[in-house]
């Protein structure tokens, strides 16, 4: 079962609607975002698990621009764009950005179905290891409160022993003031 | 994967705790052979024993150092327990730069923090950021950041002071990454400023501190639990020697030094609990 919420960003209305549809049909929860500027919108109102982004779109944010703006929401969006053959250069440099990936026109769906699942599965996996982490960190927690009050407590009676020590072992005063001495500090500790 | 023998793992576990001071007994099989088996297939080694030997006859101690770095990684987060970032923001670095400040109002205030096992560098810079949030302009201050760990690899990776998200997602805020971090690809840079208040290098803590001078504070956070009592015992004693008299010492927080080192008093701030010399 497809679960994760797709964010789609393209300028091409024919374009946007077959994605729609595809991913519709597959299971995934679609928003649709006219241009750049609206799938910032969308982006600051709603969360997504994947962004697909042309690369080139009119307005003041491009396919580029967005995946910043979408990196700086949370570094857990995964960004794939999308671009004609003859800018596949500047689709490496939206990986080395940050983009988990690129395909080329036409859109070959197979292709985006199995990154997708990829992307899914490795979300998953990062949630089990955060599930995971939660739980060693809660024990953890608690372990370290009994730790540090036993530290405590124990640091405590070290300083209280260091004192009768030096009490019963003063040999200038005789055993039984030393031991009146000592039960006094038991008693008055 | 390589099986090993109860010969071999005797043979290698003591060679390890030679080098590393790092104790691992017969019941660490598991990970013995699974940090270990890439290092001895790419040195083309039949068995454990062979591994062994080549390791000895390499001069150049690279398969040594491969066997550090393989055994001695650690989960290691930026601000990995919010409570001793807390301590050191609230309590110690107020009372610290109190303490120093008040001594020669014309001069620079100083403050040496050292980091014992710094891993790949998050506990450093999270202190680093801490500084900067707590005191916001800086040059009023000399802050020396040391941050040591017995691994090549992990010493270079907190050199360059970049991470991956998987690395910078957890423990750290979405404010503290957009100030302190930029994108550098996949991976998130330190900002110059922050990359410039430390210093990190290779250092065995088996090893006499000679050389280290005094510090401020001292973290060293899950580390000793890798070693025996005896070597637990030299370790905080050499800690105790190299701490100002009115430094600060933070361990980790399920670790405790009953029984190792009765030199240092436990005290306690809020949730957290740090140490001083009696």
């Amino acid at each position: 079962m497809n679960t994760m919420t797709v964010l789609i960003a393209d300028d091409d209305p024919v374009i946007r609607k077959l994605f729609e549809k595809r991913l519709k049909n597959a299971g995934y929860e679609v928003t649709v975002a006219v241009d750049g500027s609206d799938a910032a919108r969308l982006l600051d109102a709603m969360t997504f698990d994947v962004v697909i982004t042309d690369l080139v779109m009119p307005g003041a944010i491009g396919g580029i621009e967005l995946l910043k703006i979408a990196k700086e929401k949370s570094a857990g969006i995964e960004v794939i764009v999308i671009t004609a053959h003859s800018s596949v250069d500047t689709a490496v440099n939206a990986m080395k950005k940050g983009a988990v990936d690129y395909l080329e026109k036409p859109v070959n769906f197979d292709e985006l179905f199995l990154r997708l699942d990829k992307i899914a599965e490795v979300k998953a996996m990062l949630k089990n290891a955060g599930d995971l982490r939660e739980a060693m960190d809660v024990t953890e927690s608690s372990a370290a409160q009994t730790i540090q009050d036993l530290e405590i407590i124990n640091s405590k009676q070290q300083v209280l022993l260091d004192r009768l020590e030096a009490i019963l072992g003063d040999s200038r005063r005789d055993e039984y003031t030393r031991i009146e001495q000592a039960l006094h500090l038991l008693e008055y500790r | 994967m390589l099986k090993i023998t109860l010969e071999e793992i005797k043979l290698i576990t003591k060679y390890i705790y030679e080098i590393s001071g790092i104790y691992l007994d017969e019941s660490k099989k598991y990970l013995l052979e699974t940090r270990l088996n890439a290092i001895a297939e790419e040195h083309g080694c039949a068995t454990y024993q062979d591994f062994f030997n080549k390791t000895k006859m390499d001069a150049t101690k690279s398969i040594e150092r491969k066997i550090i770095d393989a055994i001695s990684t650690n989960e290691t987060l930026f601000f990995r327990d919010t409570g001793p970032f807390q301590l050191l923001q609230h309590k110690i670095f107020p009372e610290l730069i109190d303490a120093r400040s008040s001594k020669m109002p014309s001069l620079k205030t100083n403050l040496k923090i050292w980091s014992a096992a710094s891993s790949t560098g998050q506990e450093l810079y999270s202190v680093a950021i801490v500084l900067q949030e707590l005191l916001g302009d800086l040059s009023k201050y000399s802050i020396k950041l040391l941050g040591t760990d017995i691994s090549d690899a992990a010493v270079a990776q907190a050199s360059s002071g970049k991470f991956n998200k998987f690395e910078i997602e957890r423990g750290l805020a979405r404010d503290k990454l957009n100030k302190y971090f930029t994108p550098a690809g996949q991976t998130w840079k330190i900002n110059d400023q922050t990359r410039a208040m430390v210093n990190f290098r290779k250092f065995n803590l088996m090893h006499p501190f000679t050389g280290l001078g005094k510090f401020d504070v001292v973290l060293c956070r899950n580390v000793a639990i890798y070693f025996t009592l005896e070597d637990r015992k030299k370790l905080f004693n050499k800690i105790a020697e190299v701490l100002e008299p009115d430094g600060f010492l933070i361990i980790g927080s399920t670790e405790s030094l009953t029984g190792i080192c009765p030199r240092f008093i436990p005290k306690r701030h809020l949730r957290s609990i740090f140490y001083q010399l009696k």
